[in-house]
């Protein structure tokens, strides 16, 4: 079976898109220890058993509000074959952030670019191979409310999901010479440690405790040894220095 | 020439480019987190009275500000 995340920022469709690609099968769940609900529901595309989960919408996915935990966490301790990511056509340069988070998180992504009707209706032009290409992944363009484009992102979600080196022209965002010293810097360090850490990605996790993203720094404390602990703090710490 | 001022001093439908954001820990992530970074140009939509809250539009959307948060949002203004 396949398993799908559905995520994106609030209202952009997703809920429809979900019901789209579910039919009646969804059912309201709850995530263990929190009130933030998921939904999940099925769909069986060219034979293949998907499972489809509705994340909470986000702009963002810090640890600082419930609804983004949540999201992250299911991203990155369940590890979905496919993360699709709904946007909203009309307005990419909010969205796009989400999207490129995700890849930061090592997602095998599939963007739906939703809205589509709107996006011409306000005389708006997306060179949607272009959009792709710089992302490396798959670009679908989807009207949830009428259902033009489901074929079609239903086929990649099938397609991305059986792709092993889907994710290897994904994009990464630089953070410039100095940011990326570090990171890499704090990446050897957490190369190093005992297997645990290594079910994160890594850059992801470099990048989490240079934001002295508390949440991760508390899941990893037990996985790294305390001189470790200390030699990514000092890096981090140096760091701030430096920038500041 | 071009003179620095806070969010919370402009009028509506003037607009400025953010130079700083002097706030700091979630407030301040929150708020890169929905595009405040420096160079954003941000055009003050409308004023609730009192001044709380403001609705600013940037890169393409509008988003809605307290008072106590856009008062650290420095702008250039032409």
């Amino acid at each position: 079976m396949i398993r799908a995340a559905l995520i994106g920022n609030p209202n952009v469709g997703k809920t429809e898109i979900f019901n789209r690609l579910t039919g009646l099968s969804q059912r309201v769940g709850n995530f263990p220890g929190v009130t933030v609900e998921k939904k999940a529901g099925r769909m069986i595309h060219r034979g293949q058993e998907v499972e489809v989960v509705d994340l909470p919408g986000t702009y963002s996915l810090t640890a600082h509000a419930l609804d983004e935990l949540v999201a992250r966490d299911y991203i990155v301790m369940e590890r979905p074959d496919v993360i699709v990511d709904i946007v909203d056509g009309t307005n990419l340069e909010r969205n796009l952030y989400l999207t490129l988070l995700l890849l930061e998180m090592d997602a095998n992504l599939v963007v739906a670019l939703n809205r589509w009707d709107m996006v011409a209706a306000r005389g708006m032009k997306i060179d949607v191979e272009k959009l792709s290409e710089l992302l490396g992944c798959p670009v679908v363009q989807t009207v949830a409310i009428t259902g033009e484009g489901l074929e079609d992102l239903k086929n990649s979600i099938v397609e991305v999901a059986g792709q092993k080196n889907a994710k290897e022209n994904r994009a990464v965002q630089n953070y410039g010479d100095d940011i990326e010293q570090l990171i890499n810097r704090v990446e050897d360090v957490i190369q190093k440690s005992p297997a645990p850490v290594e079910k994160y990605p890594r850059r992801w996790l470099a990048i989490k405790m240079l934001e002295g993203d508390e949440r991760v720094m508390e899941q990893t404390r037990a996985s790294l040894s305390s001189p470790q602990l200390a030699e990514i703090l000092s890096i981090i710490e140096a760091g701030e220095a430096a920038i500041r | 020439m071009s003179t620095k001022r806070q969010l919370t001093d402009l009028r509506p439908g003037e607009k400025g480019r953010i130079i700083a954001i002097s706030t700091s820990g979630t407030v301040r992530g929150r708020m890169m987190d929905m595009g405040l970074v420096a160079g954003s140009e941000v055009k003050v939509i409308r004023v609730a009275p009192a001044g709380d809250p403001v609705e600013v539009l940037l890169r393409g959307y509008s988003l809605a500000l307290r008072k106590k948060d856009a008062v650290n949002v420095t702008l250039e203004v032409d």
